[in-house]
């Protein structure tokens, strides 16, 4: 398709939409969005952000937006549903479903529902999320979203609020060649904290691109994991936008399993002096796979921290991309901030690229970063084999030891650990059973 | 050299640009300018064989597609390449055969750069084969490596002497259209060193040119080419020096070796070009495309650097691993101070088995000055067991400067194992205590800490230029602190 005949759909499909009791502010936004959108078309591998990735299966056909709803059942998101009680917002095709939704009796001064509920009773909750940020800089999938965001959750706290129980989204891709264009917010007010799961799975050759916009309060904490567990079939593009104030702590873990391309993107902005941050993620890929993890990390104020920690494996014909870059202003001193990224490469027409980046411009700093590529260490593999273990199933141990190595990063949350293991043991059984 | 003797040098040389003059040579330029008649003009003045001339404007024709490249980490201001001169010749050039037919303003020029030339080239036991701007104009210690079968000379005297050589190796490292400056080069190249060091020899001394950047205005394109054959080993040895200027001047230079079946090219460089004044104004553009292939089994590139000057660095001495069990290393060491930028690093191109590379880089930067670590590791799927290690650390003096890192890894065959680690940081407190309190001056503690720093690079440096280079360190770090 030619650039233009690609975007044409998407265009077409925003001049169908009506703007829907939505507010005016919000609707001149979504027509700049989409301007933008045109303007920079899809992304080419000219640019650098883009260098590594094949976005050809989002270009040979068009994916406009779902509109029918699609009916879920509880027994569709069983697989991943997290123990224990939680506070659950599910959508399906970028719709909500208050059926199998759980948001009742949140505690005073916290408000969780769907995107769209929440433009309907308290629009200026996104106005933060929706901001010329679409309409600046080359983010044409962002500004897509931008225009054509159907639904998605909206989670804020009031200053102080602490969350019982932990917040679960699950989004569905359902309907073939289709795209779920999702906004989510979740904005914490100073001294709150709360824990996020957002899974996203689903059945077919779909397009989920969701934008997720994230504010942490002065003092709150935010832990953030996200599940990206597409169809093998599906493309996934995922972006969160995260600005951290004073003393604001922001953990994140991404495990990306699924999609035929798959990236998770983050932007993080350390705003406040004394912001820590946590950016850690194993990506397992096979097939024809191919994975992306981009992180960009601003260090806008003094004494921060980041921590970065990625892994990923590639198997088969799969290809993990890994790109990280840590900038320190000249105002950030005494930035304290370090990235890994390790690679497991399992297989002769399996490929990695990483690019671990360190942009520095202020000098009394603490930056470093490494990156290793390999295979499985043959020691380690003979030692199980010597115990009378199989390879198969010494080389399934050593894959999960090594996704569970970052895992172990999330300390204090043994549930949280044993939700993500489970999920990674059940993407090795799938390749047993191939 | 002991660490006082250091010290004292260190203060001897802390005395500005050192070799910041202008010699008085007429020289015979091309006009300003570039078209397909200057790259012809060069040629005639060079008396070219036409299939040198056909190369040449192949070049030109290829680079006048071409665009400048923005994607590294630099400011540049346009460049005018028509307002440039590209050929410059010292106007008495009938190949002199002895030293007393040299210009005698040549010779005192190289006086005050220290070249070892006549009896200082015997006591330095390096043989010089100096490039005055464009042309060669004495060559020593010829008859010694002749005896060899080394051949040794000025690229021009290559064209003539050994055409089949240079045919046979020309453009087949760094292709004629390879980047921009690369093709600028291939079209207007005005003169160079050439070596070929037979089967089986192995060079007896370092092999060494000076090139330096002379008449006004005029870019200066020297165009290297060494060729090791099966089992030989040679060691080259680069050094730069310019005299002070306010336009910024242009270097496109162009570096290809050959390294055969089991030879070992080791190639060193310091360049301490004019880095322009401490508001930024002149200086160099250093834009070099310096690259190596290993063609046989077991052959080893070495390149190590030193880049303490230029206003403006754009280098990637890179190595292409082709042979079975080869070996390519990268040692460097760049400063930038003031408003110097600097984006340098290397590419390993892994396509042999159980080819092996290791980098190290350190990054200093004071003042104003911006420096940039930009490497490739690539792993093709036919490098069976390869294998990297890279490390780069960066240094930052003062809160006004920048380091930073741009590594990239490909990964296409599982055998590989590839590690990258860099950090950065600044000179500590306690170390600048330690040091002061044994009463040693905050810019010598600086020099020392520096130096310490940098040691897993100087130590690659043949002797002579490991002293220089050391001085180097401290004079482009003068003023940096305190």
């Amino acid at each position: 398709m030619s650039a233009l005949a690609e975007i044409q759909p998407y265009i077409e499909a925003f001049k169908a939409r009506a703007q829907a009791g939505e507010p005016d502010w919000l609707w001149h936004r979504r027509e700049g969005a989409m301007q933008r959108f045109a303007e920079l078309g899809f992304p080419t591998r000219k640019q650098e952000a883009w260098r590594f990735t094949d976005l050809r299966p989002l270009q040979r056909v068009a994916f406009p937006p779902a509109i029918a709803v699609a009916q879920a059942t509880t027994d569709d998101i069983a697989l991943w549903r997290f123990k224990g009680e939680t506070y659950r917002i599910v959508l399906v095709d970028g719709a909500f479903v208050p059926a199998l939704s759980a948001i009742d009796d949140l505690p005073t001064g916290a408000w969780l529902a769907s995107t769209a509920q929440t433009l309907r009773e308290w629009p200026e909750l996104l106005d933060p999320a929706v901001r010329e940020t679409d309409t600046v800089g080359a983010q044409p999938f962002a500004a897509l979203n931008a225009a054509l965001f159907t639904d998605g959750f909206v989670l804020a706290l009031q200053p102080g609020v602490a969350l019982d129980r932990t917040i679960e989204v699950i989004h569905l891709g359902r309907a073939a060649n289709r795209s779920s264009q999702l906004r989510n917010v979740i904005l914490l007010g100073p001294n709150s904290r709360a824990t996020v799961i957002e899974s996203y799975a689903g059945t077919g050759a779909y397009w989920t691109n969701a934008v997720g916009v994230i504010g942490v309060g002065a003092g709150a904490a935010l832990r953030h994991v996200k599940l990206q567990d597409e169809d093998t079939a599906a493309i996934h593009l995922g972006q969160h936008r995260v600005d951290l104030g004073c003393n604001a702590r922001y953990e994140s873990f991404t495990l990306s399993l699924g999609g035929r391309l798959a990236r998770n993107e983050t932007h993080l902005k350390l705003d406040g002096e004394g912001a820590a941050c946590g950016l850690f993620g194993a990506t397992l890929l096979r097939g024809e796979q191919e994975g992306t993890i981009a992180t960009v990390v601003d260090h806008a104020a003094p004494g921060c921290t980041t921590r970065e920690y990625f892994k990923s494996v590639a198997d088969d014909r799969a290809h993990g991309v890994f790109l990280g870059t840590i900038g320190v202003r000249p105002q950030a001193q005494k930035t304290d901030a370090n990235q890994l990224s390790k690679n497991l490469l399992l297989s002769r027409r399996a490929a990695v690229d990483t690019k671990p980046e360190l942009e520095i411009l202020a000098d009394d700093v603490k930056c470093s970063h490494g990156a290793t590529v390999g295979d499985l260490d043959e020691t380690a593999l003979f030692y199980l084999e010597s115990r009378g273990i199989t390879v198969a199933e010494a080389r399934r141990i050593l894959i999960e030891a090594f996704a569970a190595e970052v895992i172990e990063r999330l300390e204090d949350d043994a549930d949280l650990r044993a939700h993500l293991g489970r999920h990674v043991a059940r993407w090795l059984a799938a390749g047993d059973s191939r | 050299m002991t660490d006082t003797a250091a010290v004292a040098n260190l203060k001897a040389l802390r005395e500005g640009y050192k070799y910041g003059f202008v010699s008085d040579i007429e020289s015979e330029s091309a006009p300003p300018g570039l078209n397909e008649d200057t790259v012809r003009f060069i040629a005639a003045k060079k008396h070219e064989p036409e299939w040198l001339l056909a190369w040449r404007l192949e070049s030109f024709r290829k680079w006048q597609t071409m665009a400048t490249p923005h994607w590294a980490k630099l400011r540049i201001a346009p460049i005018d390449y028509q307002a440039a001169t590209y050929y410059s010749a010292p106007k008495r050039q009938n190949a002199p055969t002895s030293l007393d037919e040299v210009d005698p303003e040549l010779l005192k020029t190289y006086a005050k750069l220290g070249i070892p030339l006549n009896e200082r080239a015997a006591l330095a036991g390096v043989a010089v084969d100096a490039v005055f701007d464009s042309v060669s104009v004495a060559t020593t210690f010829k008859k010694t490596l002749a005896g060899l079968g080394i051949v040794f000379c000025s690229f021009g005297e290559a064209v003539r002497e050994h055409p089949e050589l240079v045919r046979k190796y020309l453009g087949t490292v760094v292709p004629q259209g390879d980047n921009f400056f690369a093709a600028l080069n291939s079209a207007v190249f005005s003169d160079g060193s050439f070596a070929y060091i037979p089967p089986g020899v192995r060079c007896p001394m370092e092999l060494s040119t000076y090139f330096r950047i002379n008449a006004a205005k005029s870019g200066q394109f020297e165009r290297t080419l060494l060729v090791a054959d099966k089992g030989s080993y040679v060691s080259y040895l680069e050094g730069c020096t310019a005299p002070q200027r306010d336009e910024n001047q242009l270097h496109a230079a162009v570096v290809e070796l050959v390294a055969l079946e089991n030879a070992e090219i080791k190639y060193s460089t310091v360049q301490n070009w004019y880095p322009g004044d401490a508001e930024g104004k002149g200086g160099i553009y250093n834009f070099v495309t310096k690259r190596g292939a290993c063609r046989g089994a077991r052959a080893k590139i070495s390149w190590t650097q030193v880049e303490t000057g230029s206003a403006i660095t754009w280098k990637y001495p890179s190595c292409i691993l082709e042979g079975d069990h080869s070996v390519g290393e990268f040692y460097s060491v760049a400063i930038t101070n003031n408003y110097q930028q600097a984006d340098t690093g290397t590419k390993m191109l892994h396509l042999g088995r159980n080819t092996r590379s290791t980098i190290i880089s350190k990054g200093i930067s004071a003042g104003k000055g911006q420096n940039t670590y930009r490497g490739l590791v690539r792993i093709q799927p036919k490098a069976e067991n390869a294998r990297n290690y890279t490390q780069c650390d960066s240094l930052l003096i003062g809160d006004k400067c920048g380091a930073h890192t741009v590594p990239y890894i490909s990964a296409r065959n599982p055998t590989a194992r590839v590690e990258h680690e860099a950090t950065t940081s600044k000179i500590s407190d306690e170390q600048m205590f330690y040091c002061q309190q044994r009463g040693l001056s905050k810019e010598d503690a600086l020099s020392l800490i520096v130096n310490g720093f940098c040691k897993e690079v100087l130590k690659e440096l043949p002797m002579e230029f490991a002293v220089e280079a050391q001085k180097l360190l401290a004079v482009s770090l003068e003023g940096s602190v305190g």
